[in-house]
């Protein structure tokens, strides 16, 4: 409403204009001194389109995957409190990634999932699917305004693209201040629509991997995946120099689950492959349940201590496919001189493996519903450790370049016979190098 | 326009005021305001680390959206 | 008009000393948390000097200062110094994000209006006849040359004791730490709590006309004031006609509050804001809350 448009802002600069006089001090004074005002002031500057830039590039051990990331983001304020911004995302992959096969002292030859080729994994080698190579697109908008005083809504879209999968989502959030803007209280939805059109087909659960030529177990057509997300939300300022931000979040998604591309060993009495007279090593394809539902809890607190800044979260997750996992944050940004800054990171993450994580299957016993050798279900631990630096120059650019190596420890699984010689889960660690340029 | 007279007396009141609510009046945020204090301060770097993370790991989410999308290789 | 006696009192209680003097019109007060004696009158005598000078600079009583040129300038262009360049500039700011109704050529209305309690209740054509003198938008201003048509008049009435209060602590603060609090007729800066307390206890007078409960502010930083005044009115066929004036109609605001305090960074902030949300009447409240500040509002 105009007559209630907000002036506070504009009236603190005009005021700073007329109490900033060195000609009225005269009397007994020490000195002359204007008052120091640090407010943060709309300026015109701010109602300009504001551009973010950044490149990843992400690179794990043993020429597992290699990622090349640029994202681009332009933003602008339309209104004091109405803004706009589009964000591009281009994710090129390759390399390799493990399918969950496990190693053996023989040489194994796997069919691509295309099903028209295959590759062999000599032995004692822990097997990579190296036969993927991807690029993702995303692009995602989203429009923030006011709904009443002190309530801000965003809407946003978006959409990201690959070769074998399409994702949708739309998602709408309300914040509301109050308690002299003290307080905020955060609600949103989400809602993502997926398709997966895997390389040849999505495979039957748990089916048998079949030697080129061969007839493979493929379902038709194309799977889908819905995750409705609920997140709610409260950021309190505790005093002049700390605040702390409390979430919960709840999602739930319904569909296909699988990684298409992911299988099981099956292995005999002796802890080597179990051979069933097919030439193709003998694997089953993957099969997770197609309902998953998690619940988190993200703390962050951030506090300003002369000058530097610390910002420590927690996130507690757990799922119904049993994994829990603890994720704690450490970042702390040591100011140093003409407005750049050094940011040491520590991260460290740890979850429980799903219930129907199996490293392998085993001949002899009955098939199970669920089973997946997908390291990212088993039990783990991770670190993170990186640095930050970022300057800012004087035409107000600011710059940003951080390195951070990732490390991730799995618990090695219960082996027997000839399996003991293999390492099931290897350790392995991944190197980002990450820039950052907003203009 | 209007001419005020006096109409506040200020006054010391010996016993405590029982302001234990946290938070600070819009003027005393200058140190809050600062960029840096923001929590969606780099949020193309939360974007990245967060899908980083999504890939590799059986969490995700919890700052903002889990989202959908591909949580291949 | 004789000169107000310009001296201060001193009284000391609690660690506290308390400097007293009269200027614009009012009584005026400074508090320091101190035990030196010799700053505490240093501080005090520094604060009051402030304050006489501006009412002496911008008093629309006086005939030897830059309002009165102004005032009777009779349609000639008069060069103002910086300091009255910076105040009609701020004037004029307060003029444009008003839309009109904060205007500081509005003064001369109040020759119509008597606000004793009284039901003399001008004529309309009366109002008609003098609001032809009242506009900012027709004066020309360009720094630091005014020119104002004939018969108009402005005064600082409207900024003057708020920006007295905000140059006085300034001044303060260049001579000490120690926590101060400036209060000049009710408009109040604070340069930080006392040590010995949580924050200064302000008190809003009651209004006059059956008010409910006092209350009470608790300020740490930064200023408040307060706009409206409860002995200030006129009855027309029984209806209380508030003392604020709309320079757009000549006659009273409706609905305007018995009473507006606006706690903000400065005192000029907290006083335009109090001033503007006085002129808004009924939306009075709305405003103050789309501006988020602390503000008590009190009505009849």
């Amino acid at each position: 409403m105009n007559k209630n448009k907000i002036i506070k802002t504009s009236l603190a600069s005009a005021t700073l204009a007329l109490l900033t006089q060195p000609a009225l001090s005269q009397q007994d004074t020490d000195s002359l001194s204007s008052p120091t005002n640090n407010q943060t002031e709309q300026t015109a500057s701010d109602y300009e389109w504001k551009f973010d830039a950044a490149l990843l590039f992400y690179s794990e051990s043993d020429s597992r995957v290699q990622a090349f990331e640029p994202v681009f983001m332009a933003s602008k304020q339309l209104d004091e409190d109405e803004s706009i911004s589009f964000k591009l995302t281009v994710d090129s992959l390759t390399g390799a990634s493990p399918s969950g096969a496990v190693a053996s002292n023989q040489v194994q030859t796997f069919t691509t999932p295309s099903g028209n080729a295959d590759y062999q994994v000599g032995a004692n080698v822990y097997p990579l699917d190296d036969s993927f190579k991807d690029t993702r697109v995303a692009l995602a908008a989203n429009w923030s305004f006011p709904l009443a005083e002190s309530t801000q809504m965003t809407v946003g879209a978006n959409a990201s693209n690959e070769y074998d999968y399409f994702s949708a989502s739309v998602n709408a959030n309300i914040s509301h201040d109050f308690n002299n803007n003290n307080t905020t209280l955060f609600a949103g939805l989400s809602f993502a629509s997926d398709t997966i059109d895997p390389v040849g087909g999505a495979p039957i659960a748990l089916s048998r991997m079949q030697p080129v030529g061969a007839s493979q177990a493929k379902l038709d057509g194309t799977q889908d995946k819905d995750t409705l997300d609920i997140l709610f939300g409260m950021t309190q300022v505790i005093d002049k120099y700390s605040l702390f931000q409390l979430n919960y979040s709840y999602s739930m998604s319904d569909g296909y689950h699988n990684d298409p591309y992911k299988v099981l060993s099956v292995l005999g009495a002796d802890g080597n492959y179990f051979d069933d007279g097919i030439a193709t090593a003998n694997v089953l394809f993957e099969n997770r349940p197609d309902k998953r539902t998690k619940h988190s809890l993200f703390g962050r607190y951030k506090r300003f201590i002369d000058g530097d800044v610390v910002d420590v979260s927690y996130r507690y997750m757990t799922d119904d496919w049993d994994i829990d996992s603890h994720t704690v944050d450490l970042k702390y940004r040591f100011a140093l001189n003409n407005d750049s800054y050094i940011q040491p990171h520590v991260r460290y993450y740890t979850q429980t493996a799903a219930e129907f994580y199996q490293p392998y299957l085993l001949q002899a016993q009955a098939l199970p519903t669920y089973a997946s050798a997908d390291y990212r279900l088993a039990e783990y631990d991770a670190v993170t450790v990186g640095l930050e630096y970022g300057w800012t120059t004087q035409s107000d650019q600011t710059w940003r370049i951080a390195l951070e190596y990732y490390a991730q420890s799995p618990t090695e699984p219960a082996k027997f016979g000839v399996l003991q010689d293999q390492t099931l889960l290897p350790d392995w660690n991944a190197v980002m190098l990450r820039i950052n340029y907003s203009f | 326009m209007q001419k005020k007279r006096l109409l506040l007396l200020a006054i010391l009141i010996s016993t405590l005021g029982g302001c234990a609510t946290m938070g600070v009046q819009p003027w005393e945020k200058d140190v809050l305001a600062k960029p840096e204090m923001a929590l969606n301060e780099q949020p193309l770097t939360d974007a990245l680390d967060d899908h980083i993370y999504f890939s590799k790991e059986a969490s995700s989410g919890g700052k903002s959206y889990a989202g959908g999308g591909c949580g291949c290789n | 008009m004789a000169l107000p006696q310009r001296t201060v009192s001193y009284r000391s209680s609690q660690g506290f000393v308390t400097g007293s003097f009269q200027a614009m019109a009012g009584p005026c007060e400074v508090l320091i948390e101190t035990d030196d004696m010799q700053l505490a009158r240093k501080v005090c005598q520094t604060a009051a000097q402030e304050a006489w000078r501006i009412e002496t600079t911008f008093s629309r009583y006086r005939k030897d200062n830059v309002i009165y040129k102004i005032n009777h300038a009779l349609g000639e262009s008069i060069k103002v110094d910086d300091e009255t360049a910076k105040l009609i500039d701020f004037a004029d700011f307060c003029y444009q994000s008003s839309e009109g109704m904060f205007d500081i050529s509005s003064g001369i209305l109040g020759k119509l209006w008597k606000f004793d309690g009284s039901c003399n209740i001008p004529e309309e054509s009366e109002v008609k006849l003098l609001l032809a003198m009242v506009g900012w938008h027709k004066v020309q201003w360009n720094k630091p040359l005014l020119t104002m048509p004939s018969g108009m008049a402005i005064d600082f009435g409207g900024i003057g004791k708020e920006y007295a209060v905000d140059s006085a602590a300034m001044l303060v603060k260049q001579l000490t730490e120690a926590p101060v609090l400036i209060n000049f007729g009710g408009d109040i800066y604070s340069t930080k709590p006392p040590d010995s307390r949580p924050h200064w206890a302000i008190g809003i007078e009651p209004i006059a006309l059956g008010g409910k409960q006092q209350p009470k502010i608790g300020l740490r930083f930064g200023a408040v004031a307060t706009s409206g005044d409860s002995k200030r009115y006129l009855t027309d066929h029984g209806k209380i006609l508030s003392h604020v004036l709309d320079p757009n109609t000549g006659w009273p605001v409706e609905h305007a509050a018995a009473s507006i305090t606006v706690m903000a960074e400065n005192c000029t902030q907290a006083g335009m804001l109090s001033t503007i949300a006085m002129l808004k009447g009924k939306g009075a409240e709305r405003f103050l809350q789309a501006q988020q500040v602390k503000h008590w509002i009190q009505r009849r």
